[in-house]
């Protein structure tokens, strides 16, 4: 890509930057306020609702499943020399056998505990919790995708600071250029500095 | 020994490794000073800068970010009552009382002074023990490596999460995803799933971002951190430390330097056990145990040279055996082999220079360590306030650009975020991560070993049992197993109890 260079790649956060600074007090007394007003309705609804998950059952269930996923996906993946008692699949078989004891160890346990109304290990998983999680990954997706697009690390650089600054509901234009600038400064460091090209 | 010690401080005094010292000690304590941020997290997001330097400048860099991360975490202790790192849990218990007394340079300065003393009384540990315990490594063969692995694994799975079975099946899905890329026996490729990038293998820089760092940033969903208002005028002491309590804190010192060495030579265990182990055992040896919790210079000191102790001591069995001691140096066994340094005895012979400069080089981490701690520690304090705004898409952008630096292809980043959510379903249903780091690390090594025992065997396993060295082996995992499972079901009554209250 032409618009890949150094210029280019200083000049997006550095107009972002000037935006920001101009823009962002009219931003924050309307679209942004609404936006946290009706994302603070949704987190209250969420709030309440909780999941609770048997952690050693799931663990257990889960675990084994894989394994055996693996161990069913094991001669299309791992190809091995006929004759080789011991071979590429060895290692892997005997790892996916202990994870199923194991699991199945777990579950077990759990299950005696259940027959024997002894109480059993909990987790409670909040609505809410994940949510914010979700929109924290899909801030991270978006910053990943958008380097691939443009082919220009800085633009999703600049999108993850956006995105995290307005997940964190911060209003203070001064954090907006200082975390701008650093994500320029560690581009800087590791396209100069250490020479990589991105 | 002595003939590779000139050649070493040769290859160690140079203006490079120098300023990498430096930095690595800037950069370990500020990440240790703000509470949240840990060790682990900053050598995973600086591993991949080391992939283009050459053994010791890396080293010395990790090494310098790690020792500092020992001594970084008492800043915000003694400051907000905030441990920067857990292991600095012990020094908050007379450390802020001690900072609450006005004399809060003073505490600052016990800490510093204990955290170097401790350094370097580790390293020099490693001096002298290091190459004896290799010479006993280099009679060991590869059923007695698979076993060496094997107890590593086991010690690391048991200590790691509430409970041991969670752990196993830990570190069988980290020795699994060792496995993906070709055979290093055939180079067949493995579980490549049609993918030409798979077929290299995970790297483990790019795992250990989405393990360790990314995961930390979903779990801001969790809770956010309150912002940390340090008042620097609280540096406003002189910083004296009378005689007497110089005496008073000599013994203390020394006895949790040497705790510190012996708890961080055994693998899985870590600072926060020395220090809570030496904090306790220097307040019952202790003329004035009422002192202890109301700002005790005796208790700072015993418990910052006991974490600090530990940097040395845990590469013993890590440049000896390649089994880290614990998850921050099994980062850093990457950083050696990657540079073809394999642990044993042959790195203490063949590169005997290099190792002797690194071994060395951490008795001048520590020293850098005690300059910079003097020099800058307000500047450090006033790090402990920066906010969260500011640092979490700085610390993505770290790993993006480090996931990104490894192969220069943004698969890797892609990978990354594979492992972010992997690291975030394990959180929910608390697989511990640290037993997957030490199956991704030994990995190769154990499953070479297992194959190439098995295949020297005609496949009986009875080789595993065979040479005093198993049998030793043998009996030390099943000492560790008793040893875990005993502690595990004392935790268990004891939270029955407080639950029952």
């Amino acid at each position: 890509m032409g618009f890949k260079s150094a210029h280019s790649s200083l000049f997006i956060p550095v107009c972002v930057i000037f935006v920001f600074m101009e823009v962002m007090p009219t931003m924050k007394e309307n679209f942004l306020d609404r936006f946290y007003a009706r994302l603070d309705t949704l987190g209250e609804k969420l709030q309440t609702k909780e999941l609770r998950i048997p952690v050693n059952i799931t663990a257990g269930v889960v675990f084994f499943l894989f394994a055996l996923f693996i161990l069913a996906v094991m001669p299309q993946q791992v190809p091995i020399s006929e004759g080789d008692a011991i071979n590429g699949r060895s290692f892997p078989t005997l790892l996916m056998a202990v994870m199923m004891l194991c699991c199945a160890g777990l579950v077990l346990k759990d299950v005696y505990k259940i027959i024997t109304k002894k109480p059993i290990e909990w987790k409670v998983i909040n609505l809410n919790t994940e949510v914010k999680a979700l929109v924290i990954f899909i801030i991270l997706l978006i910053s990943f995708f958008l380097c691939i697009v443009t082919d220009l690390f800085v633009v999703g650089s600049i999108f993850c600071c956006l995105g995290f600054l307005i997940y964190f509901r911060c209003k203070k234009p001064s954090y907006y250029a200082i975390t701008l600038g650093i994500a320029v400064i560690i581009w800087v460091a590791f396209r100069f500095g250490l020479g990589v090209e991105f | 020994m002595m003939e590779y010690v000139g050649p070493a401080m040769g290859l160690l005094f140079t203006l490079e490794n120098i300023i990498w010292i430096n930095l690595g000690v800037f950069i370990g304590a500020i990440f240790s000073a703000i509470p949240g941020l840990t060790v682990i997290l900053c050598v995973t997001l600086f591993l991949p800068v080391t992939y283009t330097m050459s053994a010791i400048p890396g080293m010395m860099f990790l090494l310098g970010i790690y020792c500092a991360g020992g001594y970084g975490g008492s800043v915000s202790a003694i400051l907000i009552n905030t441990p920067g790192t857990p292991h600095a849990a012990a020094t908050m218990l007379d450390g802020y009382p001690l900072s609450q007394k006005g004399r809060t340079k003073a505490a600052l300065k016990i800490a510093l002074e204990a955290s170097t003393f401790g350094g370097i009384f580790s390293a020099l540990a490693l001096l002298f023990l290091g190459p004896q315990v290799a010479k006993i490594a280099a009679q060991l063969g590869t059923a007695e490596y698979f076993m060496v692995c094997l107890f590593g694994l086991t010690i690391i799975a048991g200590v790691s999460g509430k409970s041991l079975v969670r752990g196993i099946i830990s570190a069988c899905l980290g020795l699994l995803i060792a496995c993906v890329g070709s055979d290093p026996m055939t180079g067949y490729d493995r579980f490549a799933f049609g993918s030409n990038r798979l077929y290299l293998g995970l790297d483990l820089a790019v795992c250990l971002i989405g393990l360790f760092a990314l995961v930390e940033i979903l779990s801001k969903a969790e809770s956010r951190a309150k912002a940390q208002n340090m008042d620097t005028s609280k540096l406003k002491d002189d910083g004296r430390i009378t005689k007497d309590e110089y005496k008073r804190m000599f013994l203390p010192t020394l006895i949790s330097s040497f705790i510190g060495v012996m708890v961080g030579i055994i693998p899985g265990t870590g600072a926060s056990e020395a220090s809570w182990f030496s904090y306790n055992t220097a307040k019952n040896m202790s003329k004035h145990p009422e002192e202890y919790g109301h700002g005790s210079v005796e208790g700072i000191a015993a418990a910052e040279s006991a974490n600090n102790a530990v940097t040395g001591a845990t590469l013993i069995p890590l440049l000896t055996l390649g089994i880290p001691g614990d998850g921050t140096v099994a980062i850093m066994l990457s950083a050696l082999m990657i540079n073809g340094l394999n642990p044993g005895l042959s790195l203490f012979t063949t590169q005997g220079d290099i190792m002797y400069a690194i071994m060395i080089g951490l008795i001048v981490i520590n020293i850098f360590m005690q300059i910079q701690g003097q020099l800058l520690t307000p500047f450090f304090a006033k790090v402990v306030s920066i906010p969260e705004e500011i640092l979490t898409p700085i610390i993505v952008i770290f790993c993006f650009a480090g996931a990104y630096s490894v192969n220069e292809n943004y698969f890797d980043v892609g990978v990354a975020l594979v492992f972010t959510v992997l690291a975030w379903i394990l959180r929910k249903i608390d697989l511990p991560p640290v037993p997957i780091l030490l199956g991704l690390v030994l990995g190769k090594m154990t499953e070479t070993n297992f194959r190439r025992a098995l295949l020297v065997s005609d496949g009986d396993p009875s080789i595993f049992f065979s040479s005093i060295y198993c049998k030793i082996f043998v009996v030390l995992i099943i000492v560790a197993l008793a040893a875990i499972i005993r502690g595990k079901i004392k935790d268990r009554q004891a939270e029955k109890a407080a639950h029952a209250e």
